[in-house]
């Protein structure tokens, strides 16, 4: 949602004379490039445990970071009060990374950002936005999925269910005068419920979140998160161990897409480049995958979870090709990195609040379609694992090595799914296993889930992947 | 920078504002923090920061509903008007009989300075952006570094090196409309090192290092840099492993992964949404005679220790596990009233695992078990809460007649918790304390591992 400019002003009780007063303090010890991050975060929660919707709160967030960039040396400091001398010592304290000496500023490229926001452009607009509703009128949602999940199925022993809302109101001004504003709304529903069936137990959760209103709280998405979070349990009371080793492995299209994201998307951010941590410091421009593929970090995507009008750095939220053609083109920067390297930023200056700084953080990573069928894809594998869902990913930036755990997935056995498998881990290294892939389907999906990406800080991400086909990756089980 | 007597007035009148506008009950907490750190990257400060937080949280007990509220607006009209939102909010949610203060009788007494845990340093007030900076690059070695080739070594070079010094003060005041006032203060001194280092084939390996301490004399700086550098060279030139079952020994430094999910098994919640391995354990023998587990929260000086939960519950030094025999479960007033049992805390605060099998240090178990593996660092993988089933990949080392071998990789480590520490061999005593969980080294027989 995009208001006008001053109900931004108004919220933070300040005036561009103010703004510029600010920015020429962050920047009278010397420093190169100055800006603020105002934040207003309201949010609220309702949490339906054993039948009833018995607990719920809100809590409000405000305040403003204060940025000093030296080069590329970074100062920081925070204020949460808006009171002018409060402010202004926060900014002095910013101000402190930098010498005395006085230096050019490569961050000043005023383009492609100048210009106000336009809300006709607005990726996120609310239909009943979530501070206008009354929280009464959100309880019989949870109560619907409750009874919901119960009808599906009756194995069912507990459901806890919570709807989680946020609205954040955001003012952005910098030394190159840039002033720039947002609002952008999350509503996010998960359920997770707990199965008994012949005295084993089972558990399952599910999400969905996207950035919009209240509206989103319909009966259709109730039946859909129910229908989800049942689907597949007599598939995980059935699930056995296999044994391990190195095979061929069928990434299922959609959630699987946060193996993208952990193992190869977060080497492509440009501050582990930049820093030389990153598997991928040394391969810009060259190729790292078949051709054909092409991997994405999109802001642009409609109510998507990881869309952004504006990036933290007021820089106009875009769709960035990290890989075209299986070419490495692209690292995800914010401006420090953009500087460093001497290209544009691409709108990936990201932060939790207005208590970090912003680094360069993905949005909604994904892999392009291929030309593939999925069903071709499994035909194809004699002896494998197909995966539907990951969790618990972790990847060594520095060496590549990840490990991710099978949340949900199939033997392959002569072309065709078999017994279902769980508890086991998939365990290779991001550049061989982009190397390694052999056939992309179709069938692109974007995971609606509430994923958060937790480099230094959290901030709200999608994923997505076609079926793909990886030709061998090291399989953990018996 | 503890709060002051107005911001602990303020909390008092927030709590009547809320008694006199509908509240049956009330408990506040008022925090305040400020941390000071500075960043390094490759030998040159990178990176300075401010941060000052305040934030009231507010549970409202209203008409048999309950709610949780947080503002950091922290001006009195308004906190007022958030108050009566809240108040109304709460109304709009279904009762819960379950929903009540802790008695008072429960709560902690002894906690009204906040320093009685003597974890508060008074030389923090005394930090200045200099001795920070100073203290930040004391443990740099990147502008000194060459690479080994120049000392005859077998080549490896350093690519980055990325540091963080940090000083905080927390402060904490606790209190509710059945007169609880509990306060808590502690400092932390903090540093971090993360290196990358690159072999000749420009395979890159990482280690970090890391130390922390509420107070500042106590804090080793000097060797950071260097024990992360020795930790990521150690990892060149990894090697495959056959599957098998091994004897592991688990490095104290992440030996917390494998006793973590067993106390969240314990927690309240967990049992009481039938998502717990633990169910059902409280007074029976599920584990060996060789396991006992304290939670000792009032070590005066050390990381970790409170003398009150988050509801202002005193904690008490007790067994968690005592030879074997489950002896808590940790229950909130809420939670345990659900459940019909007594309440106890809502959490361990500083777990301790006791020594067995003789052995003082992680040397010590090599020496002992001879063929091992020896695992220094997760990677990933996952627990499940409900069957207690676990498959995490594991970094670290094959040890042969009590010596490191190589590095391994691609290997799982997998099991369930309960086989696991029913094979538990031996807990050295070389837990470092900059841990809130004091968990030693620890070696395991018969543990499956794929790779």
């Amino acid at each position: 949602m995009i208001y006008s400019k001053n109900y931004y002003l108004d919220i933070f009780k300040v005036d561009l004379p103010v703004l510029d007063n600010l920015v020429s303090t962050g920047l009278s010890g010397g420093g190169s490039y100055c800006d603020l991050f105002f934040e207003n975060t309201t949010y609220g929660s309702l949490l339906l445990r054993d039948g009833a919707v018995t607990s719920g709160g809100s809590h409000i967030d405000f305040g403003v970071g204060i940025r000093v960039l030296s080069g590329e040396k970074t100062g920081y400091a925070y204020s949460e009060s808006t009171a002018l001398q409060d402010m202004l010592a926060c900014a002095r304290s910013a101000a402190q990374i930098a010498d005395s000496s006085s230096e050019v500023s490569p961050y000043g490229t005023p383009n492609p950002s100048r210009g106000e926001p336009n809300p006709k452009a607005d990726r996120y607009p609310m239909e009943k936005p979530w501070r206008e509703c009354s929280m009464k009128a959100f309880l019989p949602f949870l109560t619907t999925l409750e009874k919901k999940v119960r009808e599906k199925d009756g194995r069912v022993v507990k459901v806890m269910a919570t709807l989680a809302f946020q609205v954040t109101d955001v003012l952005m001004y910098n030394s190159s005068r840039e002033l720039k504003w947002d609002t952008r709304p999350m509503g996010s529903v998960s359920v997770t419920a707990v199965f008994t069936q012949e005295g084993k137990m089972e558990n399952k959760s599910t999400s969905r979140s996207f950035r919009t209103g209240a509206e989103m709280l319909t009966e259709a998405l109730a039946e859909e998160i129910s229908a989800d979070v049942v689907s597949d349990i007599d598939a995980r009371f059935q699930a056995i161990r296999p044994k391990g080793g190195k095979m061929p492995v069928v990434m299922g299209a959609g959630a699987s897409g946060i193996l993208l994201h952990e193992a190869m998307g977060h080497a492509f951010e440009a501050d582990f480049n930049r820093k030389g941590t990153s598997i991928f410091s040394d391969k810009m421009g060259r190729q790292i995958c078949p051709r054909g593929i092409n991997i994405i970090d999109d802001g642009t995507i409609g109510q998507n979870r990881g869309s952004l009008n504006y990036d933290d750095e007021g820089i106009p939220g875009q769709k960035t090709y990290m890989v075209e053609d299986g070419v490495l083109t692209s690292y995800l920067h914010d401006r420090l990195s953009a500087a460093h390297y001497g290209v544009k930023p691409t709108g990936n200056g990201r932060r939790e609040s207005f208590r970090y700084a912003p680094i360069p953080r993905m949005r909604a990573t994904y892999m392009e379609s291929g030309t593939a069928k999925a069903s071709d894809l499994i035909a194809g594998v004699k002896k494998g694992i197909y995966v539907d869902e990951f969790s618990n990913g972790q990847v060594k930036i520095g060496e590549g090595d990840f490990t991710f755990f099978v949340k949900s997935g199939y033997l392959i056995e002569g072309g065709r799914l078999t017994a279902p498998v769980k508890d086991i881990n998939i365990i290779g290294n991001g550049p061989q296993a982009l190397a390694d892939i052999i056939g992309v389907a179709d069938d692109l999906t974007i995971d609606p889930g509430a994923w958060t990406c937790g480099k230094e800080q959290s901030v709200p991400v999608s994923c997505g992947i076609p079926t793909v086909l990886v030709k061998s990756l090291t399989v953990g089980g018996e | 920078m503890r709060l002051d007597s107005k911001e602990i007035e303020l909390a008092k009148y927030c709590m009547q504002f809320a008694l006199q506008n509908g509240a049956d009950q009330v408990r506040i907490t008022l925090t305040k923090s400020l941390l000071n750190l500075v960043g390094v990257l490759n030998g040159e400060v990178d990176k300075v920061s401010h941060a000052l937080d305040r934030s009231i949280q507010l549970n409202l007990f209203v008409d048999g509903r309950y709610g949780t509220f947080s503002s950091n607006k922290l001006d009195k009209e308004g906190l007022e008007a958030f108050i009566t939102d809240a108040i109304t909010i709460v109304r709009m949610i279904e009762p819960d009989s379950y929903r009540s203060l802790p008695s008072p009788s429960r709560v902690a007494q002894n906690a009204t300075s906040g320093l009685e845990l003597d974890l508060y340093d008074p030389e923090y007030e005394s930090m200045t952006a200099e001795k920070s900076r100073a203290l930040a690059l004391g443990s740099s070695t990147f502008l000194s570094f060459r690479p080994s080739e120049a000392r005859g070594e077998i080549f490896w070079n350093l690519i980055s090196e990325e540091g963080e010094y940090s000083d905080s003060i927390f402060d904490s005041v606790t209190i509710d409309s059945n007169g609880l006032f509990a306060r808590h203060t502690e400092t932390s001194f903090e540093i971090g090192y993360e290196v990358t280092v690159e072999d000749r084939k420009g395979n890159r390996y990482s280690g970090y290092w890391w130390d922390a301490t509420p107070r500042l004399k106590d804090l080793k700086i000097d060797d950071c840099s260097a024990t992360a550098i020795q930790r990521a060279r150690a990892q060149i030139g990894p090697k495959g492993i056959r599957s098998g079952k091994y004897t592991v020994v688990i490095d104290s430094e992440c030996a917390s992964k494998l006793l973590t999910p067993v106390l969240n098994a314990l927690g309240g919640f967990s049992l009481q949404q039938k998502n717990s391995f633990m169910d059902g354990t409280i007074g029976k023998k599920v584990f060996p005679e060789n396991l006992t587990i304290m939670d000792l929260p009032h070590s005066k000086g050390e990381t970790g220790s409170r003398l009150f939960d988050s509801e202002g519950v005193a904690t008490k030094e007790t067994a968690i596990i005592e030879k074997g025999v489950v002896k808590e479960y940790f229950l909130n007033t809420y939670i345990a009233a659900k459940m019909g049992m007594e309440p106890t805390v809502e959490d361990a605060t500083r777990v301790k695992v006791m020594p067995a099998g003789g052995c003082k240090t992680k040397e010590d178990i090599l020496a002992k078990v001879q063929d091992c593996i020896l695992v220094t660092g997760f990677n990933g993988g996952n627990s499940n809460s409900a069957t207690g089933n676990f498959s995490y990949g594991i970094e670290g080392f094959m040890v042969r007649e009590g010596k490191i071998a190589f590095p391994v990789k691609e290997a799982l480590m997998t099991g369930d918790f309960l086989t696991l520490w029913n094979n538990l061999i031996f807990a050295a005593e070389d837990a470092r304390l900059c841990m809130s969980k004091l968990i030693p080294s620890i070696a395991f027989a018969g543990v499956d591992i794929s790779a």
